[in-house]
């Protein structure tokens, strides 16, 4: 789950008074935010993915202004006109790498201009942003500039590289961007989502002045807001319109929280312009009273939706079948009524008591496959087969000692040791054998369990199919007992094979076979190949049974359904 | 003929078998509680040898049949050289002797005559200690030597113990024992009774056989309704046995199936290996969902996947793309405002939630009402450690109809809470892509406090539409790896995929 640490000192500054430890827990149990710890200084907030807002001082003040009760109802967006000229224009050479670009002006409140703690924490949520919504800066990425030391309209293009040079944000010397490209640690991390065929993004104010080259680094001279500033420019590129919109619209809270204004940019793409008026104001989001009691089960009155509604930082107000909710723009979680739905019913909170057991008018039942496997896994019980539970995930090492190369690998695995998809509990059931030297012989165990097969028509190209597989390893054990046990776990089914010989990976050749029913293949034993035991330090023979009963069964379904 | 028992029961029981000297004692010993017996005692009432009694009276005892108490004497008794000087008086004595027959000093060699080197020092040393001598030689009687020469302290235990008395000076006695003259005797002395269950025991008449093993020959020939059985020892040790027996997680998974299908729930099932589209697509996941990158969701080589019905499809990527779905005059969401990547839905993807069950069980529209469970595997790149595997399961359960709302959900949550026999619920707000509202059902433990076990909700507008269902879901995904943990005991959830036959088929595992 997303997590920061916050400045208790600026939360609770905006709190009319510092709340107990007791009353912090139990305001944000309620709340998709955690209090995992706390200091005399920090909190470490822990929320859900669809609240990042609640990872700012300012956003998780305001919901607990909310729920205190010291303030309620969306809190005010002040917002002033735009001057001329702020606009972004995005050259249509962006189009293929990060096409899409947000952007607002924010105005300090006269007597209040940026200061270092605003400052921190804007800079903290942005890198939040960039982890999150951005997905490490890949999808969106977000930059704060003082537009009161810019000259706008800016434009955001692709430019050739060779073209390039600025003083990076964190540096004191001018650098061409080939050598920043290739030596700074943030653009070698953050780089190929800016740049390709020797052109990289660029942002510009209207004198030609660099400000930043999304999504690596702003630069010194165009790209620096400091302690004092009174309007910066927030923007945000990326390959999606809307998560740039989600960065921007978030990242503009903790200055909305301390009083700034907000004011529209247009962005004017070569198809387009829009206005960005969508980013600094409240949106209108319809919620039907009878949604509301179909989800939560309960009859609302108009006032207590109205005031659930105010706790969670909503406006609202009332029509003949419902409400229209104002929903401000650093909340994109809400996208349909469903979402203001979700907020009414947990602003009242969930409890146990309210649960209500809906009269069952439905029969409860096993799959009939599954109960044909539980009877196969019973019959292995009796006859003394210790059952497992065994991943299926299995190492390279076991693909090899087997020979079963056909078994699915994994492009990402975590190990080697969780490297292929089992197509046989063999490739399992041989590990356990390998994990149990120290007990005496004879040892029986089995499993039955899904197995992933290579199978172009499945429509994830391979299939899951259960198998049963049972292996008895003792002195005297041989072939005889893997087609025994076969027969016997058919034969409870009435079904009848034929065995065939043929080679089977990791069985002694001569020594394994397939058992066919109605032309079906259905089974695989064998005994074990010298060459695996003495691998494994396995002093005695293994019989080795395994029957796909995911083909068995509808050969055997009518008699057992 | 009635068969001899073997001794050996069938199942390895041991048989409770007399012989005939422990039969011969045993009797003895029930016919005389006090005084007890001693062996020697026994041997001779029974005419049974003293070494057999000996061993006998032994196996009496460890089948539990035989107590005894038992003593330790010791008794003093005159070496070879203490009967000499029993006989012919102490060395010291016999010098005294010599030298009261010699008159005047006695030269070392006169008394040399008659001792060997060993008794002459010893017995010339204690008369010096004692005031008889002269220092020097040759030897000389003191003047002012005692007076008295009745018997030395030496002589009269001496004399005691060759005459068969045992109680004497200790001192004096170990004194004589240093000097090789006396030796001490240890013996025990036991005395045997009957124990309880010695006394309870059925004999068979004297000269009768008994049965040990009950034989098919000794069943079908009716012997044993006139003949009585040996008894066993119950308390003999037996074989441990190992045997199969369910494995505790499967076991564990089976109750709480049974649970679910109680309250009507059918079982689902789907495929391990799913396409992006089951596994995200269709439970409205943006397809750039941060869960779903590589980091998170594992990836296979070499498999190709194919689209789901191309209908479905479109209806899915209408509802991303928030446009109308196919047929239908308004979009129902705003969607992820970004262009549906078709190609992207058909990668195959190992299963990272069985809501991906619920999905294809839901396009296969069910008939309200349905409810739904799947406990199966799911997989995510975690790496492993005791809390985290690669695998791990998940319950997925759907309840579907007309008027299925959240107190129902929560009011399902509160039956498993029950069945599973914790009283303690609350809930929490929470956030999964697919359901709105979302919660988190917490359950207090008695060790472990409250803990997350029941997430869940109804799934969303963009799900059920484009799956052509049209009553509420209400859906969860319990994690029931940590549910089993805490279930059962186990601290690593690696110790879920037990494979050590000893502790499965041991009686601890």
């Amino acid at each position: 789950m997303p997590q920061s640490v916050l400045s208790r000192a600026r939360v609770l500054s905006m709190l009319p008074r510092e709340p107990t430890e007791a009353e912090l827990q139990e305001w944000l149990f309620g709340s998709k935010a955690e209090l995992a710890s706390a200091t005399a200084e920090e909190l470490q907030i822990e929320v859900t993915p669809d609240r990042l807002d609640l990872l700012s001082e300012g956003g998780l003040a305001q919901f607990l202004q909310g729920v205190s009760g010291s303030a309620r109802g969306l809190p005010k967006i002040a917002t002033r006109p735009s001057e001329p000229g702020w606009t972004v224009r995005v050259d249509p050479s962006v189009a293929p790498l990060r096409p899409s670009l947000s952007a607002v002006v924010l105005s300090a409140p006269p007597s209040a201009p940026l200061d270092a703690g605003l400052l921190a924490e804007a800079v903290r949520f942005q890198e939040i942003l960039h982890a999150t919504i951005g997905l490490g800066r890949r999808l969106a990425s977000l930059g704060i500039y003082p537009i009161e030391r810019l000259h706008p309209p800016f434009v955001y293009a692709m430019e050739p590289v060779g073209s390039v040079h600025f003083v990076p944000l964190d540096g004191d010397a001018q650098v061409s961007a080939s050598a920043f490209l290739s030596s700074h640690p943030l653009a070698q991390r953050y780089g190929a989502f800016g740049c390709a065929d020797g052109r990289m993004l660029t942002l510009r104010d209207g004198d030609g002045l660099l400000l930043s080259v999304p999504p690596i680094l702003n630069t010194r001279d165009g790209g620096e807001a400091r302690v004092g500033d009174r309007t910066l420019l927030l923007e945000s590129t990326g390959t999606r319109p809307g998560r740039v919109a989600e960065g921007v619209g978030l990242l503009q809270l903790p200055f909305l929280a301390r009083g700034w204004s907000a004011s529209p940019v247009r962005v004017e793409y070569s198809d387009r312009s829009e206005d960005g008026r969508a980013l600094v104001e409240s949106r209108p989001l319809d919620l039907p009273a009878a949604k509301l009691s179909a989800v939560s089960g309960r009859a609302h009155s108009a006032a207590e939706v109205e005031h659930l509604l105010a706790r969670a930082r909503l406006g609202s107000h009332p029509h003949p079948h419902g409400w229209t909710v104002d929903v401000p723009p650093w909340r994109p979680d809400l996208m349909t009524d469903i979402d203001v739905v979700e907020d009414v019913v947990l602003a009242r909170g969930v409890k146990a008591g309210d649960g209500e057991l809906p009269p069952s008018r439905t029969r409860g039942q096993r799959r009939p496959e599954s109960r044909f496997r539980r009877r196969i896994a019973s019959a292995l019980l009796g006859l003394g087969y210790v059952p497992l539970y065994t991943p299926v995930l299995v190492s390279e090492e076991a693909v090899r000692l087997l020979g079963r190369t056909d078994c699915v690998a994994l492009v990402n695995p975590v190990s080697d040791q969780f490297a292929r998809m089992r197509d046989s509990l063999q490739l399992a059931l041989t590990q356990v054998l390998g994990r149990n030297l120290r007990r005496g012989y004879p040892q029986r165990f089995s499993e039955v369990g899904p197995v992933v097969v290579r199978d172009p028509a499945a429509e994830s190209g391979a299939r899951t199919s259960y198998h049963a597989g049972a292996f008895l390893a003792s002195e005297a054990a041989g072939f005889a007992d893997a087609a025994a046990l076969t027969e016997y776990l058919l034969s409870g089914f009435d079904a009848h094979g034929v065995r065939e010989p043929v080679d089977l990976p990791g069985t002694i050749p001569g020594r394994a076979a397939r058992l066919r029913v109605a032309g079906e293949t259905v089974a695989e034993m064998g005994e074990l190949h010298p060459a695996v035991l003495s691998s494994l330090g396995v002093p005695v023979a293994v019989a080795w049974a395994e029957v796909d009963l995911t083909a068995l069964w509808p050969l055997v379904r009518r008699g057992s359904a | 003929m009635v068969e001899e028992p073997t001794g050996e029961a069938p199942d390895g029981a041991a048989p409770l078998t007399l012989s005939a000297p422990e039969r011969k004692l045993l009797e003895s010993l029930r016919e005389r509680a006090d005084p007890p017996w001693e062996e020697a005692e026994l041997s001779e009432h029974t005419g049974v040898p003293i070494e057999t009694v000996r061993g006998s009276l032994q196996r009496l005892r460890s089948k539990h049949l035989a107590v005894v108490d038992e003593e330790h004497e010791e008794r003093p008794r005159l070496t070879p050289r203490g009967e000499t000087a029993f006989r012919d008086g102490l060395p010291e004595r016999r010098f005294l002797r010599l030298l009261a027959e010699t008159a005047g000093p006695l030269s070392p060699e006169a008394a040399a005559a008659g001792f060997d080197e060993e008794e002459r020092s010893a017995a010339i040393g204690l008369l010096r200690r004692r005031g008889f001598l002269e220092p020097g030689v040759p030897f000389r009687l003191r003047a002012d030597a005692p007076a008295s020469t009745g018997p030395f302290p030496e002589e009269k235990v001496l004399q005691s113990i060759g005459g068969g008395d045992p109680e004497v000076d200790d001192t004096v006695l170990q004194a004589l024992k240093k000097r090789g003259l006396v030796a001490v005797d240890r013996r025990s002395i036991k005395r045997w009774g009957s124990s309880e269950e010695g006394r309870r025991l059925p004999l068979a008449p004297d000269g009768g056989e008994t049965l040990g093993s009950l034989t098919p020959t000794i069943l079908s020939s009716g012997v044993w309704e006139k003949t009585p059985f040996r008894p066993y020892d119950v308390r003999a040790e037996v074989p441990f046995l190992r045997g199969a027996k369910p494995h505790p997680y499967l076991a564990w998974v089976e109750e709480f199936e049974e649970i679910l299908l109680g309250l009507g729930f059918e079982q689902g099932e789907g495929p391990l290996l799913e396409t992006e589209f089951w596994n995200g697509d269709v439970l409205f996941m943006p397809q750039d969902h941060p869960a779903r990158t590589v980091h998170d969701v594992l990836h296979v080589e070499g498999v190709v996947g194919h689209p789901p019905p191309a209908e479905l499809l479109e209806r899915v990527a209408a509802v991303h793309e928030g446009r109308p779905m196919p047929g239908e005059r308004s979009s129902i969401t705003p969607g992820w405002r970004t262009p549906y990547d078709r190609a992207f839905a058909a990668h195959p993807v190992l299963r990272s939630q069985t809501t991906a069950v619920s999905a294809r069980f839901l396009s296969t529209h069910p008939r309200p009402p349905f409810r739904m469970f799947c406990i199966d595997r799911n997989f995510r790149r975690d790496p492993v450690d005791s809390t985290h595997h690669v695998e791990f399961g998940q319950c997925e359960g759907i309840l579907g109809e007309e008027g299925v709302n959240l107190r129902h959900l929560v009011g399902m949550f509160r039956a498993l809470t029950e069945a599973i026999g914790v009283k303690e619920l609350k809930f929490r707000p929470s956030y999964f892509p697919f359901t709105e509202p979302s919660i988190e059902g917490y359950i207090r433990h008695p060790r472990l406090g409250w803990i997350e076990v029941f997430p869940g909700g109804l799934f969303r507008p963009e799900v059920l539409a484009p799956l052509g269902i049209d009553v509420p879901v209400a859906a969860w995904g319990i994690g029931v790896t940590r549910l089993a943990m805490v279930a059962l005991g186990v601290n690593d959830i690696r110790d879920l995929f037990l494979d050590d036959l000893d502790r499965l088929t041991g009686g601890s595992a």
